[in-house]
């Protein structure tokens, strides 16, 4: 199995976020700003924060793509606001936040999300809303995982780059906010390290 | 004359929806991405505004860059989550873990007002400013904390004494959160204390 690079977030994130390193330990770490210098070879995956300057990460384009050309796997939190890659969309907002609106649904199985309820994923500690808010608009040809609303708005979508690699594409928070909670979600972040470190880049289903 | 305000952008997405987007973006006469301060001129600005969340690694080699801004008379305005110790001198912040839970668990965040007659409060209230913290600060003499969190300290603080200039100080961190389309407090925050950093007379 292949490493996973998680990029830290920028330093002024606070000290409200779980370090993934305590719950995924086979997994490797850089401060923020060193992507830019980093030989990506060596990784499986790399693993962007939502607390992303994505003005710098949007310089790094033709290094991004030489990686995902060599098959490498990229997961991306947050919402699209930057020019960063062809396959990214501006985030588009939920036009209003009800709790219908707010209602994560699964759209198509996933390695990373199995066994995860997606009652889990709307609702912490009884509140919705944290999961996501919109999303960012998936290339022809993603496969939309989970949406969110009436009208499943696709907040999670994979896709499979006809060049070569593949984007995990997540509107909302870090995915490894789940680490360590006490309900199905806790499977999140040792499943997404399993299913990005890993070298079945295959087009099969949403895998 | 309103005051020509500055804000740094850091790449973020939170950063480009508070300070690109129609809602905020006629009180911004300037936006700094952050890695490029070192290269940009500040006379033409009276207020800067560090944003909440920008990393201090970034504003470290600037200090000398705030410190003169300051020393010319102009108005800084130091939000949360931004490590100011590390490259400014005299602000004390102290951690306090975050309760994101206090308003479900009928608990109260201990905030209370402490300057009322201060004319930020002619823009927003209490409940305007009320939203986890993630730290409290030591008010230096002379400076007037406008927003108390119990007997801890402030988390909101206006300070015309330490420098030729005035800086604003807060732990909190509205720009995080109203960029991420969450907890409406955060937005009335923006909607009010940017019309007022706005009407300030420039010195």
């Amino acid at each position: 199995m292949g490493l996973c690079l998680f990029i830290n977030p920028i330093k002024g994130a606070g000290d409200d976020l779980p370090d993934v390193g305590d719950h995924a330990p086979n997994i490797a770490q850089i401060d923020h700003y060193d992507l830019s210098d980093i030989d990506l070879s060596p990784y499986a995956a790399l693993m962007l924060p939502a607390h992303l300057d994505q003005r710098f990460f949007g310089t790094l384009t033709t290094k991004i793509e030489g990686f995902l050309a060599q098959g490498g796997t990229l997961v991306f939190n947050g919402h699209v606001a930057w020019p960063m890659l062809p396959e990214f969309e501006t985030f588009v907002p939920l036009e209003s936040q009800s709790l219908e609106n707010l209602i994560i649904h699964r759209l198509a199985d996933h390695p990373v999300f199995e066994g995860v309820d997606t009652q889990h994923l709307t609702f912490r500690r009884g509140v919705a809303g944290f999961y996501a808010r919109g999303y960012n608009p998936p290339p022809k040809g993603a496969i939309a995982l989970h949406g969110v609303g009436p009208d499943r708005l696709p907040c999670d979508w994979v896709y499979h780059r006809p060049e070569g690699g593949r984007i995990l594409m997540h509107a909302g928070n870090d995915l490894w906010m789940y680490a360590g909670s006490k309900d199905s979600t806790a499977r999140i972040v040792p499943q997404l390290c399993l299913w990005a470190g890993g070298d079945d880049h295959g087009q099969g289903g949403a895998s | 004359m309103t005051s020509r305000i500055a804000a740094l952008d850091g790449g973020t997405y939170y950063h480009h929806r508070t300070l690109y987007e129609p809602r905020y973006r006629e009180f911004f006469d300037g936006v700094i991405y952050t890695r490029e301060l070192g290269e940009t001129v500040l006379e033409d600005y009276d207020t800067l505004i560090v944003s909440c969340r920008t990393d201090p690694s970034v504003l470290r080699p600037h200090r000398e860059k705030f410190r003169q801004f300051l020393e010319s008379g102009r108005t800084l305005v130091i939000m949360g989550s931004t490590g100011p110790a590390e490259w400014i001198s005299g602000i004390e912040w102290h951690f306090t873990p975050t309760n994101f839970w206090w308003w479900k668990e009928g608990g109260s965040l201990g905030l209370h007002v402490t300057a009322p007659d201060h004319p930020l409060f002619d823009h927003i209230t209490l409940a305007d400013a009320t939203w986890h913290h993630h730290g409290h600060l030591i008010v230096p003499e002379g400076a007037v904390s406008l927003i108390d969190v119990g007997d801890l300290g402030s988390v909101l603080y206006d300070d015309t004494v330490t420098t030729p200039g005035r800086m604003i100080v807060t732990t909190l961190d509205p720009m995080y959160h109203h960029g991420s389309h969450f907890m409406p407090a955060t937005t009335r925050f923006l909607d009010g204390f940017l019309p007022w950093l706005k009407g300030m007379t420039p010195s």
